[in-house]
């Protein structure tokens, strides 16, 4: 239904420590944007495309998805870096060499930082990073509600779905206008079962001796040192070998 | 005679709106044993249940906890819940934490346990329900069965005296049901006493210790297994049908013969092993 999150939860790395891959991400994503991008930026793209596709097991078509949305904001959105505009002598568009190179660096920088973010996006489910914001200091009371809504989210996406089946399954959808009535019913038994379902909730919670607050242990995952080593020497030899083809270009 | 671990004296309840789910309902619940509390859809079941872990507090009436009667102030609540452990029906109403891990630690978490303590229970309350390797999963991404394990370990986890579960076969296919039989069995011989309401006669009759036969808010009689639904009138009063074993083994025996073994089969294996003892061919 959310394949991103489904992947999130079920690639090959789901049992390690998440802050080895948030390691490997945050060290890629600080490689591009500090290094020089013409070299370095590919090689980025390169190595978390290898840890989510190769590494993870997270399909490649799912990496592309993810990837193909900031990637064709960019393309909208670059050619306006490279234009500059002059009001000193009316107005006067011009594509200066620095502008382009710009352009072209910027897009660079930006497509590698995507794909490090897309990484941890397709390995480290929304749910699992919620936690963390108790850490830095997030009330404790934004964070349950986050939790819950996450959760009710799945439930309700489910009885969303099966109404709609049940509405398609009578023909409410077979006009543009049974379309809109039949979302309408939709979207108020939605409400009324969320409401029932959140009382029914808070019975089950009451039972487990809840007394307003959420609190819940996450599972012990010890960092490997070994892989930490590698990621170290991932970041390591792709800093690197940029600046060695970044000196080698000029 | 012990006092037993829960008994309900004559409660009453009508919930807002009027529908009065309970009239006068009594229920005593012997320690060690499984009790299935029987009827049909609407009779009270659920309400009843909402009663014994303190949800619910009737208009009239009274629950008592080893014989003492039950107080609603926060601390009485508190240590009721954790003696009494109720299981929801829908799995998808209790499980509210993204992992299943995260979701079984919140009552032993509630309870005032130190975390190497929680996860101590949690350990625990996974293996009970063969379920240990789903502590990584999803809740959401778990089959109908599964959710329902991890339902009833999250109470577990608590480790009640007391575990009471609404409609657990309901929804579960067969091997469902049998690893939770299974499950729960091991808890009982571990002391645990176990509650659990159902309409499927055939349930109650070959595996319950005790059953309460409730109809339209009342209880209408409680006892052993056997004996209670034996009781053609008292099954047809509470819109229930007669065991199919029973049924069967009815039809199959010679009339005035004593139950091969003393008591009537309860299983499909009971029945089959009757029929191996026959004089008469076909009959028993
Ligand atoms: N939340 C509620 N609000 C109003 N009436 C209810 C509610 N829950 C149950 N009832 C009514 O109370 C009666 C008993 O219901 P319940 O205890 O759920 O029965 P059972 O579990 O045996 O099917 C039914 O008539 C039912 O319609
Ligand atoms: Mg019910």
């Amino acid at each position: 239904m959310f394949p991103i999150d489904q992947y999130a939860w079920t690639h090959r790395w789901r049992g390690h420590h998440p802050a080895e891959r948030a390691v490997l991400a945050g060290g890629m994503l600080l490689i591009a944007i500090t290094a020089p991008p013409l070299a370095t930026a590919p090689l980025v793209v390169l190595a978390m495309a290898g840890a989510t596709v190769a590494g993870a097991g997270v399909p490649l078509a799912a990496w592309l998805r993810v990837m193909t949305i900031p990637a064709g904001f960019l393309l909208l959105s670059l050619p306006f870096l490279a234009v500059s505009l002059d009001l000193t002598d009316g107005v006067a568009l011009t594509v200066s060499a620095a502008g382009a190179w710009l352009a072209v660096a910027v897009g660079l920088r930006s497509l590698a930082a995507v794909s490090a973010l897309a990484f941890l996006t397709l390995t480290t489910p929304v749910a699992e990073l919620v936690p963390w914001l108790r850490r830095v200091g997030v009330p404790q009371a934004v964070v349950e509600i986050a939790l819950l809504i996450y959760r009710l989210l799945f439930i309700l996406a489910d009885c969303a779905d099966a109404t709609r089946h049940a509405q398609e399954a009578r023909l409410g959808y077979s006009t543009t206008r049974r379309g809109i009535r039949s979302l309408g019913l939709l979207a108020g038994t939605l409400l009324t079962r969320a409401l029932a379902r959140t009382r029914r909730l808070e019975i089950g919670l009451a039972a487990r001796g809840f007394e307003g607050e959420l609190r819940v242990l996450a599972s012990e995952r010890t960092l490997s040192r070994p892989r930490l080593a590698a990621v170290a020497a991932l970041l390591f030899t792709v800093a690197a070998l940029g600046l060695t083809l970044d000196r080698a270009l000029h | 005679m012990t006092a037993p671990i829960l008994d309900a004296q004559g409660l009453n309840y009508a919930y807002p709106g009027g529908v009065a789910a309970l009239r006068g309902m009594n229920l005593s619940v012997q320690r060690g044993r499984r009790l299935a509390l029987l009827g049909s859809n609407g009779c009270g079941k659920t309400t009843l249940l909402l009663h014994l872990n303190g949800t619910l507090r009737p208009g009239a009436g009274q629950v008592l906890i080893d014989g003492q009667p039950a107080g609603y102030d926060r601390a009485s609540l508190a240590a009721w819940r954790g003696r009494v452990g109720l299981v929801l029906q829908e799995p998808d109403d209790q499980l509210f934490s993204a992992t299943v891990y995260q979701d079984v630690s919140f009552g032993p978490l509630n309870q005032g346990l130190s975390e190497p303590d929680a996860r101590e229970r949690v350990r625990e309350a996974l293996a009970a329900l063969d379920i240990a390797e789903l502590a990584e999963r999803a809740t959401h991404l778990l089959s109908f069965g599964q959710k329902k394990r991890v339902a009833i370990a999250g109470v577990l986890a608590m480790q009640p005296q007391v575990l009471i579960l609404d409609e657990p076969t309901a929804g579960l296919d067969a091997p469902g049901v049998t690893q939770l039989k299974a499950a729960l069995e091991r808890l009982q011989a571990r002391g645990t006493t176990l509650v659990f309401s159902t309409h499927d006669v055939d349930l109650a009759y070959a595996w319950a210790d005790d059953v309460a036969i409730l109809g339209e808010g009342r209880l209408l009689r409680q006892g052993g297994t056997v004996a209670t639904l034996a009781d053609a009138d008292l099954l047809a009063a509470a819109q229930l049908n007669t065991p199919t074993i029973l049924t069967l083994a009815a039809a199959l025996r010679e009339p005035g013969r004593p139950w091969p073994g003393g008591q009537p089969p309860r299983t499909a294996e009971d029945l089959v092993a009757c029929l191996g003892e026959r004089h008469d061919p076909g009959r028993f």
